[in-house]
């Protein structure tokens, strides 16, 4: 899997899409919803039955997310205060979605920098992707 | 009781090596050794060589802990698929879920059965843990799952194959390249005529070679209408002669 971008190791939100392949997979799923909440206080359910409380740094095509300031619960109800995690997407059950976040511009948001990254190039005569029209 | 094995340490793509780092396993103090990060595997092995190793794939999460109200230590807390066996932990996920499933059917019900290891590595340099955690994260993404069920991933065939999708769009503001046949077949009256016309030039051109670089200062013809202007005042006679005329 080639991956042109770096993930930065300062808690900071950062645009995760670093292949092509990722980026069409955050194109065509929901989570690009996910990767549109970077910035976002949210909970995150764990399929171990714990949960996860914190600011969302970054998610990737996979759903692997990244939390900052994480109060993590365990199944026993046991509280601990986490400075940075990383849940792998398999691990993820569900992602609460604050009340606050307007869903669908999210979604527009997030799909217009996938476009715009992918047109970047091409006014330079740079690298084109184009999506596949299916009619 | 956790069986340590004989390891070797990894040759090659270490993204983070860390001495000095006791591992704990579900509470269980195995010791002080050396963490390596490596792209392959996580391993960790104490200084006379024994040691474990974790795949990617049957880590859960990660994450730095610097709550000293639960566990008195600033470390890296990871959560592994399963239990660690005996035996080769690459094959530990297979055995776990053979060991709880009645089925024996895939991760996914091992997982739901909610068994995990719970290993954390205390370094004695508490400023590294960010690198250590970092080094994770790159390493996980690099071992995404194969195995996901819940999502339609497969977009080989949707990937953006450039050419077949300019194909398709046939807009004529992206600019793309012919091949000699089709670029013929694709050309207007106009760009025909302009293609004969560049064509002569060069034509012409290889004529006057020895004198100038391909560039015409005898008579202007008067179809050259497209605004291209040579500045026959400027030019001297044998200008360009030692120039190189091979230009194309």
């Amino acid at each position: 899997m080639e991956s042109e971008g770096a993930e930065s190791s300062v808690p900071a939100p950062v645009e995760v899409f670093s292949s092509i392949r990722e980026r069409t997979i955050a194109e065509n799923s929901m989570v690009v919803l996910l990767q549109g909440l970077q910035g976002e206080v949210t909970t995150v359910d764990l399929r171990n039955e714990s949960t996860a409380r914190g600011r969302v740094i970054s998610v990737d095509a996979f759903m692997n997310i990244r939390l900052a300031d994480v109060l993590y619960r365990d199944r026993r109800d046991q509280l601990t205060r986490l400075q940075d995690l990383f849940v792998t997407g398999r691990n993820v059950r569900y992602v609460h979605i604050p009340d606050h976040v307007d869903i669908m511009k999210t979604i527009q948001n997030q799909l217009s920098k996938i476009h715009r990254v992918r047109n970047f190039a091409s006014e330079g005569g740079g690298r084109k992707e184009f999506p596949k029209k299916t009619k | 009781m956790v069986l340590l094995k004989n390891l070797q340490p990894p040759t090659e793509g270490i993204r983070h090596e860390q001495a000095e780092t006791t591992a704990v396993m579900d509470g269980q103090r195995l010791g002080c050794g050396t963490l390596y990060v490596a792209e392959t595997r996580l391993l960790w092995f104490d200084g006379s060589g024994l040691g474990f190793s974790l795949e990617y794939p049957t880590i859960g999460l990660h994450a730095i802990s610097r709550d000293v109200s639960t566990y008195p230590q600033e470390h890296l807390y990871v959560m592994v698929n399963g239990k660690l066996s005996d035996e080769n932990e690459a094959e530990m996920a297979e055995k776990a879920a053979d060991d709880e499933d009645e089925d024996g059917s895939d991760d996914g019900e091992d997982d739901d059965q909610g068994t995990i290891t719970e290993i954390r590595f205390v370094p004695s340099d508490k400023a590294s843990l960010e690198s250590m955690f970092s080094a994770m994260c790159e390493c996980q993404a690099l071992h995404p799952d194969p195995e996901d069920d819940d999502s339609d991933n497969d977009f080989e065939g949707e990937e953006y194959d450039v050419e077949e999708a300019e194909a398709e769009h046939g807009h004529s503001d992206i600019p793309s390249f012919y091949t000699c046949d089709e670029g013929l077949s694709a050309l207007t009256q106009e760009g025909q005529a302009t293609l004969e016309r560049l064509e002569g030039m060069l034509a012409q051109s290889v004529a006057q070679q020895y004198h100038m670089a391909g560039v015409r200062t005898e008579e202007t013809k008067a179809d050259f209408e497209d605004g291209m202007e040579v500045d026959a005042a400027a030019m001297e006679a044998g200008q360009f002669e030692d120039a190189d005329v091979e230009h194309w």
